[in-house]
């Protein structure tokens, strides 16, 4: 226990690693702010992406609260037009690149690498770098809020030619603009990353087919992003070209396509969502195995059908578009396209079912929220189907029946699955338990105030109530709806606050928590002490069936056997290797960060010195090497000697 | 922990509260919210295409509720069923660790296919159908063209022709013949919006650049609303429009009524006194204040027929005569046309020739009677935030309007019936 405290991953560990015998300084420190700005670890890559993830959650949260406070009654003056229009933008945009997907992220980097016995990321400066390039991202796409131009303001979508200097002659677009392009750069890194990660880190014996079920989903959101996010940059660079540059992609009066935009927006778009639901699908694919005590039921066809959603996801990009008057054809093609999407899909839960099935279902807090996702997601799903029915989204396209039907997924979904995450992982990365108790409170609060707000939804949207309007009158059927759902996103709201309170609570004071808390069935549980050690695995595992750890607890003497060789064959190698820190990261990400300042505000000498710091600091970063030390924990993880040179 | 303790009791007992207070919601409030029969609604449908649309989400809502009722209860019986019981229950023996039965999962993904099946054939009839106007009632349709702009809507008809002014135009309000199917010509002049007439017809988009169209038909003569379904910028919740279906004998006098010159007022009678109203506006508005009256939503069709009719006995010419001159001197005639009375305008703005014919104002959003246009003309910025009126009318030329220029304004264009 005694290394739990010392673990490096807390920032409380002592010892150094020896000084890099290169000519460039390499940062050392294990503790502080420096050791936070040049990390390389991705555990706590990931406790960045997750904190800022969470921080940005609350924002966007805070803009849905007064969204809904503006709607609380009809003809309401909480907010002015372009104040309200301003939320909604920054309430989706913020949720989906700056809550969402991070969140994701943020479970991928420490979560993956330990579910695949490795003991960190392919190319842990990169990973870096994607962190430091998605918080100047984001703080490009929210640095409106305090200048004069204002926060962005023409809807996540941002559909052309809205977005053109004519309708939108302030920097706000350019923030959005900007902000995307640097987040879509942080997010096509990470995802190479894992990519390599997953095809070329896997510890021996563990096959494709015996990956779980989260690292198979991760793998496909990472192929998702590199394939989907170059057609968002395209049309990025195009918009922004036709603002700074005078071209003519969506300019009208030149003989410009704006529907161009949309088909390239949405080509990224659709993916965008299985990026956000898949992570989600991958987390209750292992919460629901764990607390029901038996193997995922049909995981072949649980990977295949993750894969075959990812792959029909770049097929149906057009259901977003039926009302753009495709023709009856194209229109035919993507509805029936839409629709085949339910089958995997419905496999998925048809197989959660099966696992639940003959279990011994533990209802602890994770659990809830992963039982919770399921019926939500169901919900959404069905709505879904609905939308693909082309003539009947004819009336419920950008009414708020499809606002209930993507917060139904997207919360119901996403949100629950990424909080449960938390709950499950809590004990893993921080070794302390949340209070079942005050976790079930939060997670029933939850779930009443968002079925509250989101569920009259549907019945105003069917009531023709178009969504993105700061004020609606009160003689359209509209007023009880809206008052409803006001009300439940306080409750929402206040459930949230009580996850949060109760999260930071047991992250300061909590139970603490043993080794393998929930009896789990994954490799990532299978680390000497919580939170995990700075090298993940004293020695690496060699893996012998899917679920790894669980046969490892089952077949104890024929495991320790194999790890006493394996540690002794490491131990002759000259100890685990561990990367050096570098600052390099964070400065060419810096520079990313003022040279779109450069370009958001025509300014070639910023620009230049931005591209300049990202030039050098890509320049540094591959000429300092990828060097590193290497230290000698015994077999219980206890790091034995202060580690010699490379 | 008693804290903890007390807590628990109450979320047992909470839960029973909470499905009491459920209930008192469902059953106490409002039933226009559960029945959904607003003016916008898209199940209290009266066209065809409208119809054809609801059909075929009634199809996916019975199949998916079917599904979901199914799938629902399997798996809150397994959650009942296979829950650890007691502490003991949780350490028992892990069960049986299957991996799952291929058969189970081809019977469910073909069950899945064949449910698809069922709303994948009314989709497509539907898509046919609703996409244009059907062959055999080619003949006997009637064509209108509708723009979108920043933040209002331009129909024009190009089957009336106006000697020496081309097609007829109107503004925000679209009249269509009942029973006869409409061919609606879609086109964005700026950013793009969509036509939405919920109890019609489903939307479809006006972009900039591209040739759309949708086509409805009203079952009978009524007053219908629609809105802007496309997010268009700061005033895109108050983009809104009507469409009024008329029976043939009404649809040809509007038709004769509208290819007229803007009227001209007779001097009245002697005894007739005109109504002391333009002293009594309000000036306090809120800034997003409703802007119609109940009386008008008792019969909008009645109330529409209502507004055609000029009101020459209440009259007040020598006002109306003002209200004129003003038009011209504060330059309201060179955006808006008044087919008659002046030369000027274009047809990027809102054409006035019969705006007192119209029973809205600013897009579809105030009812039009003396006080909203009061309110409108005085303040503009306020009730349509961004508005061209404003910016580049108001503001650029620096327009001033005291209360008896508005009252003048409004006088005048009351009386273009």
């Amino acid at each position: 226990m005694e290394a739990t405290a010392k673990s490096h991953f807390t920032g409380k560990e002592e010892h150094a690693p020896a000084t890099p015998s290169f000519a460039f300084w390499r940062p050392t420190a294990k503790t502080g702010l420096m050791s936070w700005l040049t990390t390389v670890d991705h555990k706590k890559i990931g406790f960045l992406y997750g904190s800022f993830a969470l921080f940005f959650f609350l924002v966007g949260g805070c803009e849905a609260l007064l969204i809904r406070l503006q709607l609380i009654v009809p003809n309401n003056t909480l907010l002015t037009a372009p104040q309200y229009n301003t939320m909604f933008t920054m309430h989706g945009t913020t949720m989906i690149f700056l809550a969402v997907m991070p969140l994701g992220a943020a479970f991928f980097n420490f979560i993956m690498p330990l579910q695949i016995g490795a003991r960190d990321v392919a190319f842990p400066r990169l990973n870096a770098f994607s962190l430091w390039t998605f918080v100047a991202g984001a703080i490009i796409l929210n640095v409106g809020w305090f200048l004069p131009d204002g926060p962005p303001d023409a809807s996540w979508v941002g559909y052309a030619p809205l977005t053109s200097k004519l309708y939108n002659p302030t920097h706000a677009t350019d923030f959005w603009i900007l902000g995307l392009q640097l987040l879509g750069v942080a997010s096509i890194a990470a995802a190479l990353n894992f990519i390599v990660t997953i095809i070329n880190l896997r510890a021996p014996g563990m096959t494709m087919m015996r990956l779980p079920v989260f690292t198979w989903m991760t793998l496909i959101t990472s192929f998702l992003i590199i394939l989907s996010f170059p057609a968002i940059t395209i049309a990025l660079v195009e918009v922004m070209f036709d603002r700074q540059f005078g071209t003519n992609f969506f300019e009208v009066s030149n003989g410009g396509m704006p529907i161009l935009w949309q088909h390239l927006f949405w080509i990224f778009g659709h993916p965008e969502v299985y990026i956000l639901i898949l992570p989600a699908m991958g987390i209750v694919s292992e919460i629901l195995p764990t607390f029901a005590r038996k193997p995922l039921f049909g995981y072949p066809i649980v990977v295949f059908s993750g894969a075959s959603i990812g792959f029909l996801g770049f097929t149906v990009w057009s259901h977003h578009m039926f009302t753009t008057g495709m023709g009856t054809v194209a229109t035919a093609a993507f509805s029936l396209a839409t629709m085949t999407i339910a089958v995997p899909t419905g496999v998925k839960i048809f197989n959660w079912i099966g696992t639940l099935w003959g279990g011994h279902l533990k209802m602890r807090t994770p659990m809830m929220f992963a039982l919770g996702f399921i019926w939500m997601f169901m919900i959404g799903g069905f709505s879904g189907v609905m939308h693909s029915a082309a003539p009947a989204d004819a009336q419920q396209q950008d009414s708020y029946f499809v606002v209930a039907h993507f917060h139904y997924v997207l919360i119901g979904g996403s949100i629950f699955a990424l909080l449960g995450g938390i709950h499950y992982w809590f004990p893993l990365m921080f070794g302390r338990r949340v209070s079942e108790f005050w976790g079930k409170l939060s997670f029933w609060v939850i779930f009443i105030g968002f079925n509250v707000t989101f569920f009259p939804m549907h019945f105003l949207g069917l009531n023709g109530m178009p969504r993105r309007t700061f004020t609606y009158d009160g003689n359209m059927g509209w007023n009880v709806g809206n008052m409803i759902a006001t009300i439940g996103a306080l409750i929402l709201g206040t459930g949230i606050a009580i996850y949060f309170v109760v999260v930071i609570y047991t992250y300061l004071k909590g139970e603490k928590a043993g080794r393998d808390t929930w009896d789990a069935r994954t490799l990532e549980w299978s680390v000497p002490t919580n939170p995990p050690p700075e090298y993940n695995f004293a020695v690496i595992p060699t893996v012998h069936a899917r679920d790894a750890f669980w046969y490892e607890k089952h077949h104890q003497s024929e495991i320790e056997q194999e790890k006493a060789a394996h540690h002794q064959a490491e131990a002759a190698h000259g100890g685990i290797h561990m990367p050096f820190q570098s600052i390099y990261p964070l400065v060419a990400s810096t520079g990313a960060l003022i040279g779109a300042f450069g370009a958001i505000y025509h300014n070639l000498i910023v620009a230049l010195i931005g591209g300049s710091l990202l030039f050098i600091g890509i320049y540094l970063w591959s000429l300092e090497g990828a060097e590193g030390y290497h230290i000698h924990p015994d077999e219980e993880g206890h790091d034995a000697t202060p580690a010699p040179k490379h | 922990m008693r804290l903890t303790s007390l807590l628990t009791t109450l979320a047992r007992r909470g839960r029973i509260l909470l499905a009491l207070g459920g209930l008192a919601l469902l059953t106490g409030c409002n039933l226009d919210f559960w029945t959904m029969k607003g003016h916008q609604s898209t199940i209290a449908v009266d066209g065809p295409v409208a119809k054809s649309q609801l059909n075929v989400f009634l199809v996916t809502c019975w199949v998916t509720l079917v599904i979901f009722i199914i799938v629902g209860s399997v798996l809150a019986y397994a959650t009942y069923k296979f829950r650890a019981r007691s502490e003991a229950d949780e350490q028992a023996v892990p069960p049986e660790q299957g991996h799952g039965n291929p058969l189970i999962e081809l019977g469910l993904i073909g069950a899945s296919v064949l449910a698809l099946v069922i709303i994948a054939v009314p989709t497509l009839k539907s898509i046919t159908y609703t996409a244009d106007v059907p062959a055999e009632e080619k003949a006997n349709a009637y064509e209108v063209n509708a723009y979108g702009y920043q933040w209002w809507f331009k129909f024009e008809y190009p089957a009336e022709q106006i000697a020496g002014s081309g097609q007829l135009v109107s503004a925000n309000e679209l009249v269509i013949p009942a029973g006869r199917p409409v061919h609606i010509n879609l086109r964005g002049m700026d950013v793009i919006h969509s036509f939405w007439v919920p109890k019609l017809a489903g939307k479809v988009d006006m972009i900039p650049n591209r040739g759309n169209f949708l086509w409805l038909k009203a079952d009978a003569p009524g007053y219908f609303w629609g809105q802007c379904a496309e997010y268009c910028g700061d005033s895109h919740a108050v983009m809104r429009f009507r469409v009024i279906a008329l029976g043939p004998k009404d649809f040809n006098n509007w038709l004769n009524a509208q290819t007229a010159p803007a009227r001209e007022v007779a001097k009245v009678a002697s005894t007739d006194q005109p109504k002391a109203q333009f002293a009594a506006y309000r000036s306090d508005w809120k800034r997003n204040e409703a802007g119609w009256s109940p009386q008008f939503e008792l019969n909008p069709l009645e109330s529409w027929k209502a507004h055609q009719e000029p009101d020459a006995k209440h009259e007040d010419t020598a006002l109306i005569a003002k209200g004129r001159a003003l038009f011209q001197s504060k330059t309201c005639f060179s955006c808006h046309v008044v087919r008659g009375h002046m030369v000027g305008g274009s047809g990027a703005y809102p054409e006035l020739t019969h705006v007192g014919a119209r029973t809205t104002i600013a897009g579809g959003l105030l009812e039009n009677n003396a006080e909203q246009l009061a309110r409108w003309i005085s303040h503009p910025d306020v009730v349509k935030p961004g508005n061209k009126m404003y910016v580049n009318g108001y503001l650029a030329n620096n327009i001033k309007l005291t209360p008896d220029d508005v009252s003048a304004l409004v006088a005048y264009l009351s009386s273009l019936k």
